[in-house]
């Protein structure tokens, strides 16, 4: 038998033993944030220098003296330095720490600088330093000051002992930047798209795709255009612009080659004898196409290779930029190098990879092969923030050459200024200028999210590149790290096709955890066990790309791959299958040799001496009738999303090895999962692979929940959302923190059922919940529909308890002077008995409650010296929690932080959950001598929920969590709630392991002398009787939710009102109402409730007396007369007559029209703005006895 | 003439050391040079909500 609550008590027992916590608690935690922090390694170890190397050098020439001067710019040596403070002492360089940046909002970033080189004409090679400003950097980062850091060196620095970097500090937020979907790299993918068809006249939908990405992961995509004639087009961007080229010039211009090559090396994935065979990809109109493909060439009378280029150079001459001066077949050959397949450096590579596409292109149109899904995790792959950082700096250092170019340019044709052109220091001075811009844009972009890009780097999206890692609470924090966005544009189509959960994504991404609603199926987030190929091997160099390529190409030979250099084999599918390495045709294996040379890979994969990555990519397509294009795809390349899982054929020392899969071989693989049914295989196809927990396939969030497998699963989509929207401990650090807004749990609790998970990620850490006694029973009708009863003395004891914390920057330097001459501080008057709350430097006392409208501080210009105050925002009291002074940017006292606790009690309507999908609000506090208490315990339950929210939404795991959890406290031990823990634990042995489930936490139960099914007898607090049915009582993990009804309550009668048409404003901020609308008035029509109608809408609206006038009908004309007559009448003695009417018409001139008529103030608005259009509204009053 | 204000005392975020500024003093630690300084916690007499 086994014994659930005993593992779980074993792995706390050995982490309680420890005194302090290691740096090896965390590594899970730190795990999963790899994939931000290891790119930006690559962008400081490699990806910098990469970028510049790939900079194209830029050429001035001084035009006017007619000699040809030459300043040839490139850049070496990058160096970019930990984040230190600026206008320090120069001799001693001071770190910054992050804490530092949080506390004055500053960003937390290095300075940046690179040697650029000048040439002039042939002469020797000046170098110059130019300092290009600050560059944000990750925190734990290579460059990070707490890299490395152990969790009691972090507490030092006043971060987590958890802090698992992977954001970046700007202006105090922390930002960090989206793992973006972006489509697989160097792999061909044959599309059928509409929107192909509108390329031009004789285009079709259907294409084959092809992401290339370069060595500094700046990427072109080229697409391979079918044509109605049996042709096709090559298309690729240049500039925003899209250029298509008949294929047959590329194939032309890339090698050497003649027309029976080409005709040969297009038709050879067709043979007669294969014809309608499995996995025969070509028929017989290939012959045609190449033929048509030829004769285009013909008709072009473009025979050779220079002829060719020198088409392509005369055609893009105008858009590649610095190359007006060179010779057509130069700009032939820097447009096949610049924008064709730009991840091969070798043209027969690329000759050999077009006639591939062609092959792949055409079996789409014959549909022998069918297209790839888009949408599907198999073609994608992950966009990282070190590769975003990368190539947008390298577009930003590009753009600084061109308009450093451009500078010098102007200033040399500038006729009385005396700039000399072979001075350096003076050029040198031009450049200096705007240097700073190329880290400033780095820097805004993760402030704002937004790519100030003109070539849009080949990215699906320009804005929403980052966002603010919000700490509400622990999870949702990890979440943002883990999360993968599909990407802003398909938020807006219409078809769900994108949102589907996909099976190849199993495994990768969790199905459980996305949020449901707008960004449902668009925003999923990475399975804990999922990772992202990174740059580094498992040592921690740098990967050697083009090493390691040579030994799988070795290992490849060795199994009986047949080479391609130079040319093609003249064979194709069924007969041989094409080996792909990273879009590069290695050769072609005899399909007989394939499936050993497949499994020869794998074993070599895990060795780690073989010198293949154990994260390569091992996608073998076999043949199959019309299914994806066969051949065996190799992927080393970083970015792709890979996970582990046991290899079974492989034993090294007893224990199965673990092998690293990608999304693209899963498909093809045969992966066994003790998920009780083994999935459905059958013998034909035996398990080659295992998963390792079934678990692997769930989020982080998403394997919290105990016992998830006995819900309903949209049960369990919902509780990942609550998990992230849970009051709980959001911070260790808190009082080092400045966020806007922190929410925190007062006296949070360990639940007492949890999962292996929860331990695993040091959940602990950052508790969010409560073990509440919950009951099961309709109690006084006040937990009706997802109403919930608080025990109010429970409330009073600290049952979920929070705070809010505010953090208020007051920057009085935005209030001084611009001259810097009249400064704004904090001071206070001198006055004793005014503003006693305040202290005598103008703040408020720390710890001090202060009240709505009552003073938070003083300043005091020093000019006027006159003292004022500001009052506090908000319509509840908070207490001062801290108030720290920031003298960073400003010696004087201008900065301050006040951190202001408003304290959360569980009110009426605020709202909580367990851990199943099964939220409430409160309706009641109930007193403790009124709850329902146990007969033989005399326990009152701290929450009471009504039995009707379960049968419905059958949520058996919150039934589970209640027995398990009262058995547990019974005996004092944590219950392991692990899902599907039960088929993968037993082999078979055990008759039904989830009765056995049940049996044991019902004997654990009944050891103690409770009810077997968890229920007790329990009597009515309020009559003292006996209730008639034993009641279901246990403890359940409750988390009070960030939902709160004093952040959202909304009440008016009258108040502020809208400027123009005198009605109510809407909006909580300014005292607003909510709208009574058309719907809500026909009801009240409806009701035939006259007198509230005309109160709500009129009355406690834009109620209004008018002054018309009865001869006219206007009510614009009425004017105030001016009362002269009165003073005379006030000498003679007489006592005052009856007032004339104030008003008269000034179009009729007479008073004895006016009248007051009640309207809706809006109506004379209208009026006068009919009247503004020459539109003249007469009213035709009437008497009310008339009517 | 108005009276002085009385100066108030400070931690500092660095060192912790305890620092007293007047008005239009520069915000630094004494000792350490940091420039967080934190308020100290008031020794008036807070009342709570004792209800």
């Amino acid at each position: 038998m086994v014994a659930w609550g005993q593992d779980s008590a074993g792995v706390d027992g050995n982490s309680l033993e420890k005194k302090g916590k290691l740096e090896s608690d965390y590594q899970h935690l730190r795990e999963l944030f790899k994939p931000h922090v290891e790119s930006f390694d690559y962008f400081i170890d490699a990806g910098l220098e990469i970028a510049l190397m790939n900079i194209k050098p830029t050429e001035i020439t001084d035009s006017s003296t007619g000699t040809k001067l030459r300043n040839i710019l490139f850049f070496s040596s990058p160096d970019l330095l930990s984040p230190e403070r600026e206008g320090g002492r120069k001799s001693m360089r001071e770190p910054v720490f992050p804490y530092e940046c949080r506390q004055s909002g500053g960003s937390y970033r290095g300075k940046f600088t690179a040697e650029v080189c000048f040439q002039y004409n042939d002469g020797a090679v000046i170098r110059e330093t130019f300092n290009f400003g600050f560059l944000p950097i990750m925190l734990m980062s290579k460059l990070c000051h707490l890299r490395g850091a152990d969790p009691r060196k972090l507490v030092f620095h006043k971060e987590e002992a958890t802090e698992m970097g992977g954001y970046f500090i700007c202006n105090g937020l922390e930002r960090l930047c989206r793992l973006l979907i972006l489509s697989k790299r160097n792999h061909p993918m044959a599309m059928v798209r509409k929107s192909f068809c509108s390329r031009g006249d004789g285009y079709t939908d259907k294409a084959v795709v092809i992401r290339c990405v370069r060595e500094d992961q700046s990427a072109v995509t080229v697409k391979l255009y079918y044509l109605q004639n049996g042709s096709a087009r090559l298309g690729f961007w240049i500039q925003g612009k899209e250029y298509l080229l008949p294929v047959g010039i590329v194939l032309k211009a890339l090698v050497d080659s003649n027309d029976r090559e080409i005709y040969v090396s297009l038709t050879t994935c067709y043979k007669e004898k294969y014809h309608r065979e499995r996995g025969a990809v070509g028929t017989q109109l290939i012959g045609e196409r190449a033929k048509i493909i030829l004769d285009e060439m013909k008709g072009l009378s473009l025979f050779t290779r220079s002829q060719c280029l020198h088409h392509i150079g005369n055609s893009f001459r105008p858009v590649m930029g610095g190359m007006e001066t060179e010779s057509y077949s130069v700009v032939g050959d820097a447009v096949l190098r610049d924008y064709i397949f730009v991840h091969l450096s070798s043209n027969h590579d690329k000759f050999n990879l077009l006639i591939f596409m062609l092959q792949k292109l055409f079996a789409l149109v014959d549909s022998t092969a069918a297209p790839d899904n888009p949408d599907a995790l198999v073609n994608q792959e992950v966009l990282q923030p070190g590769h975003l950082i990368t190539i947008y700096l390298k577009e930003k250092l590009q753009e600084w050459l061109s308009k450093c170019r451009r500078l010098v340019q102007d200033e040399m044709i500038k006729p009385n200024k005396n700039f000399d052109f072979y001075n350096l220091a003076q050029v040198k001075k031009i450049m200096d200028r705007n240097a700073g811009t190329v880290s400033r844009a780095v820097e805004n972009m993760i402030k704002t999210g937004k790519l100030a890009s003109s070539s849009g780097l080949d990215l699906p999206q320009r804005d929403g590149m980052s966002i603010v890692a919000e700490r509400l609470n622990f999870l949702r924090f990890i979440s943002h790290f883990r999360s993968v966005h599909r990407g802003a544009s398909f938020a807006r189509m219409r078809t769900t096709t994108v949102r589907k959960l996909l099976p190849e994504s199993w495994g990768f991404l969790c199905p459980v955890h996305t949020p449901d609603g707008e960004p449902c199926g668009l925003l999923n987030h990475m399975t804990a066990t999922c990772r992202v190929t990174s740059n580094f091997d498992s040592q921690g160099f740098v990967k050697d790309f083009v090493k390691i390529r040579m030994s799988i190409t070795k290992a490849l030979i060795g199994v009986g791959m047949t080479p391609s250099l130079p040319r093609l084999e003249r064979a194709g599918p069924p007969e041989v299958l094409f080996v792909l390495l990273d879009g590069c045709i290695l050769g072609s294996i005899v399909s007989d040799k394939i499936e050993k040379a497949v499994a020869h890979i794998r074993l070599l994969k895990l060795s780690a001496i073989s010198g293949i990555p154990a994260d390569l990519e091992v996608g073998y397509v076999p043949l199959s009738m019309g299914g994806a294009y066969p051949g065996l795809y190799l992927f080393t390349s970083p970015s792709r999303f890979i996970r582990p899982v046991r290899n079974l054929s492989h034993h090294s020392g007893g224990d199965t090895a673990i092998e690293l899969i990608g999304p693209f071989e899963q498909a093809f693989m045969e992966i066994k999962c003790a998920d009780g049914g083994d999935g459905g295989r059958s013998d034909s196809f035996p398990a080659t692979h295992e998963e390792i927990h079934p678990t692997g396939f769930l989020s982080v969030v998403a394997n919290l929940t105990p016992w998830s497998d006995h819900n309903q699963s949209p049960r369990n989509m919902y509780q990942c959302q609550m998990a992230k929207q849970t009051m709980g401990f959001s911070s260790q650090a808190l009082k080092f923190r400045a966020d806007n807004k922190l929410y925190h749990l007062q006296t949070p609790q360990s639940p007492i059922v949890r999962t292996t998970a929860y331990s695993k990620y040091c959940i602990d850490d950052y508790p969010m919940g409560t073990n509440a006694i919950v009951a099961v029973l309709a109690y006084s009708g006040y937990d009706m529909e997802d109403a919930m009863i608080l025990n109010k003395s429970s409330v009073e004891r600290g049952l979920c308890r929070g705070h809010i914390y505010q953090t208020e920057t007051i920057d009085l330097t935005k209030k001084s002077d611009k001259s810097g001459k009249v400064l704004e501080i904090f001071a206070k008057s001198n006055c004793p008995d005014q503003n006693s709350e305040l202290d005598a430097d103008g703040l408020p006392y720390v710890g001090q409650i202060i009240h709505p409208t009552k003073p938070l501080y003083s300043s005091c210009n020093t000019l006027t010296n006159i003292p004022k105050t500001t009052p506090m925002k908000g319509s509840e009291p908070a207490f001062v929690d801290c108030v720290s002074l920031d003298g960073t940017t400003k010696s004087h006292l201008q900065k301050v932080n006040i951190r202001l606790r408003r304290p959360r009690n569980p009110v009426i309507g605020d709202k909580f959950s367990s851990r199943h999908g099964q939220k409430g609000v409160c309706s009641q506090l109930w007193p403790d001598i009124d709850m329902p208490f146990s007969a033989v315990t005399g326990m009152r339950p701290d929450l009471i929920i009504n039995p009707h929210a379960f049968p419905s939404r059958m949520t058996i795991g919150m039934l589970l969590e209640s027995i398990a959890a009262k058995g547990g406290s019974a005996h004092g031990q944590f219950v392991d709630a692990t899902p599907f823990s039960s088929c993968s634990k037993s082999d078979g042995d055990s008759p039904s392991e989830s009765d056995s489930l049940h049996d044991y936490l019902g004997r654990l139960l009944t050891s103690k002398g409770f009810n077997y099914h968890g229920l007790e007898v329990m009597y009515s607090g309020v009559f003292g009787t006996e209730l008639a049915c034993e009641i279901f009582i246990g403890p359940v993990y409750y988390q009070r939710l960030r939902h709160m009804v004093s952040d959202k309550f909304q009440v008016r009668s009258t108040g502020t009102v809208d400027q123009i048409t005198r009605q109510p404003i809407g909006g909580r901020k300014w005292g607003g109402g909510i709208r009574f609308g058309e719907m809500e008035r026909d009801s009240l029509l409806a009701h035939g409730t006259a007198y509230l109608l005309h109160d709500r809408l009129h009355s406690c609206s834009d109620y209004h007396i008018a002054d018309v006038c009865r001869l006219c009908g206007s009510i614009l004309t009425a004017t105030t007369i001016q009362r002269h007559k009165r003073a005379v009448r006030e000498i003679s003695g007489l006592p005052p007559a009856k007032t004339p009417k104030s008003y008269t018409c000034q179009a009729c001139k007479t008073s004895t029209g006016m009248e007051t008529v009640a309207m809706p103030y809006v109506f004379r608005y209208l009026a006068a703005e009919l009247a503004a259009m020459n539109i003249r509204v007469s009213l035709n009053l009437k008497d009310g006895s008339n009517i | 003439m108005d009276p002085q204000p009385e100066p108030v005392s400070y931690i500092c975020g660095d060192c912790g050391g305890e620092n007293t500024l007047k008005p239009g003093d520069v915000i630094q630690c004494r000792e350490c040079g940091y420039r967080i300084l934190y308020k100290k916690r008031t020794r008036r007499i807070v009342q709570y909500e004792a209800r």
